[in-house]
């Protein structure tokens, strides 16, 4: 009997391998003139949360006030990462530092666009997942300030959040 | 699977970033789309997916060829480890009994083909169940076109390759996937077959560009033809004779076993008679050893490059430094001189009849003391190589305690408790003889316990050794009377 894809939330994979695939389909994007790359790669990303909640959700309701928790379990189930998260209330965004970024590794010299791109789109697209058709908070990528395949130490990935459900 | 490959497997787990298999599979079905987006033609879009996996496996094990120096170098060898291939480029293990082979016989040829079956596959696990499972095969209408793991497989061919080019070895291997779950057959099964040099040139002379029809472009990859000699050839060399199956034959022989082994491989790789590879030392015994314990910390950071990353952190870096120092100490307190000598005394006797009586005879003239001494002096390069600065360490921890303490400006009006931190180095002195008189005192015991396990191995396995009938003879005789009776039984 073949597996589910239940039975592959209980197991792990290593992206070693995976990771240089993204920047490989990011070359062939450019060498065929794809210009919207970064929005593809999002594309990627909330698909994959699209099928993701359906096997696994963190929790059936998401607000402020658990938000942080949320992102932190999010990446810590999916992606096996410990990431740092600050709340900035005055601008309403979400920045999550992420030092071992499982899309993000090397510095890579001819790529414009981050590997994380795709987890930025996914947490968001999972939060908005589960809080469809409540009008709570709602959560969109906003930019990768810093990223390893940069050059930089860590990858931060920033968000801007709405509550009441309209960004 | 013999116990180095089940090491092996475990090592690449540990030193692999993961994440959950279902993020795994998602990002790479993700990825089929994309590319389908752009080429808009699903045979395409395999072969594409196909050929950036092996780019992607190519660029992952350049960036870890040591490890792959261990890999066995035959074409067969690889095919038959093709559970930890598949372990390096997917991360997850396959259970008991899912992988299976059939050897399919090649008139005319060296070697024959391989159907690798594996039962059930990740990558379709419940594909096709869910609206994001866009990507369409019944599009496909040329059924030799490869199913949902072309990009896993393409993985799997350019590691399996990279093992044989770095083993420098005449022959690749090309794996295609025959069956497909996502394509509504029963299992995925690999299809693997070797070429010689000649036969590999012409298969991979065909352009991607004009393997594909929708006209994509695609930037095709250049496979260098030979991996460039070295100034530490003789090192690949030694990782070459050194590989999984060969380790995993040596572990289950004795000395003179291993001797011959040695000799045999020194012949067949180097071109050299085991004398003649020896005399290269003669006269530089000393550097033998020290090169052995040089080695031997550069291969335990072969593994991920722990070592070296853990002491890029300078205060990391003098805490290994003390505890080295403190380690090369005390093997001479706890190992008894007697147990040492012994050991030195295998080193002769394995020596003898592989080099010259002249290079055995100056081994001799060491103790087992200078033989552990050389090979820390050498362990002590590596160290440094890898970033510990020996000179930079006191006598002891204790005094790198004081050091910091004295860096630091002291008030001139002292506090009570001030004047207290400022004879915390002299406590720590007085702490550490009382502790240094603990250590003396408990080395008596464990040098009993050390010489008692010593003695008692070495009794049991000389009487094994000396009784042919005995034993030895024995185990021998009943293990050939259980393999006559199955015979019996075939027939």
């Amino acid at each position: 009997m073949n597996l589910t894809r239940e039975d592959l939330i209980q197991s792990d994979a290593t992206m070693n391998q995976m990771r240089n695939m993204v920047y490989h389909l990011q070359r062939f994007m450019k060498i065929n003139g794809v210009s919207e790359t970064r929005e593809n790669l999002r594309r990627m990303g909330r698909n994959i949360a699209r099928t993701y909640v359906k096997y696994w959700k963190p929790i059936d309701h998401i607000n402020l006030s658990n938000v942080r928790d949320v992102i932190s379990t999010i990446y810590k189930h999916i992606l096996n990462s410990s990431v740092s998260i600050e709340i900035d209330k005055l601008n309403k965004t979400i920045t999550v530092q992420d030092n071992d970024c499982s899309l993000c590794k090397y510095h890579i010299n001819d790529i414009d666009v981050a590997g994380c791109e795709i987890i930025a789109a996914m947490t968001s697209e999972i939060i908005t997942c589960i809080n469809k058709e409540k009008s709570s908070l709602k959560l969109q990528p906003l930019n990768i300030l810093d990223s390893r395949t940069f050059g930089n130490k860590s990858c931060i990935q920033s968000f801007k959040y709405e509550e009441g459900g309209v960004l | 699977m013999g116990a180095v490959q089940w090491l092996l497997k475990k090592i690449t787990k540990v030193f692999g970033r993961n994440t959950t298999s279902l993020f795994y599979v998602l990002l790479y079905r993700e990825t089929l789309k994309e590319i389908n987006n752009i080429a808009k033609d699903e045979e395409d879009s395999i072969i594409i997916l196909r050929e950036i996996g092996k780019k992607a496996a190519t660029e992952s094990c350049e960036r870890h060829t040591a490890v792959f120096k261990w890999m066995p170098g035959s074409p067969r060898k690889v095919i038959e480890y093709f559970e930890l291939l598949w372990v390096v480029v997917f991360g997850k293990e396959l259970e008991e009994g899912e992988l299976t082979y059939e050897e399919l016989p090649k008139e005319g040829s060296k070697y024959n083909d391989y159907l690798v079956t594996i039962k059930s596959c990740p990558l379709c696990a419940g594909y096709g169940l869910d609206a994001e499972d866009t990507f369409n095969f019944q599009k496909i209408s040329n059924k030799d076109t490869e199913g949902l793991a072309c990009g896993l497989t393409g993985m799997l061919e350019s590691v399996a390759n990279f093992i044989l080019k770095i083993k420098r070895s005449d022959y690749r291997i090309n794996i295609v996937e025959q069956k497909c779950l996502a394509k509504g057959e029963e299992h995925l099964q690999f299809m693997c077959k070797i070429y010689d040099s000649l036969e590999w040139k012409e298969l991979s002379s065909v352009r991607i560009q004009d393997k594909i029809r929708s006209g994509v472009k695609f930037e095709e990859s250049i496979e260098e033809d030979v991996v460039q000699e070295t100034k530490l050839d003789i090192i690949d060399k030694l990782q070459e004779v050194l590989s999984l199956d060969k380790i995993e034959e040596l572990l289950d022989e004795p000395l003179e076993g291993v001797k011959s082994k040695v000799a045999e491989i020194i012949e067949d790789k180097l071109n050299l008679n085991p004398e003649h590879f020896f005399d290269y030392f003669k006269n530089y015994e000393d550097d033998l050893l020290r090169i052995i314990g040089y080695l031997a910390v550069h291969l335990l950071n072969e593994y991920g490059g722990l070592i070296e990353k853990i002491l890029e952190n300078t205060t990391f870096a003098k805490i290994a430094g003390y505890l080295f120092k403190q380690l090369r100490e005390f093997v001479f307190l706890f190992i008894p001189i007697d147990v040492i000598n012994d050991y030195h005394q295998l080193l002769i006797s394995f020596l003898d009849g592989l080099a010259s009586d002249e290079m055995v005879e100056n081994i001799r003239q060491f103790s087992g003391k200078d033989d552990i001494r050389f090979l820390f002096e050498g362990a002590q390069i590596a160290l440094e190589n890898l970033g510990i600065d020996f000179s930079e360490l006191k006598d002891n921890v204790w005094e790198e305690l004081r050091k910091e303490r004295e860096d630091g400006l002291l008030p001139s009006d002292q506090s009570m408790m001030e004047k207290t931190e400022r004879n915390i180095p002299n406590l720590i002195r007085i702490m550490q003889e009382i502790l240094m008189l603990f250590s003396d005192i408990l080395t008596l015991p464990i040098r009993v316990l050390i010489s008692e396990s010593h003695y008692g191995l070495k009794t049991a396995i000389n009487s094994v050794v000396s009784e042919e009938e005995g034993l030895f003879g024995s185990i021998k005789d009943r293990i050939d009377t259980i393999f006559d009776y199955v015979q019996e039984i075939k027939q």
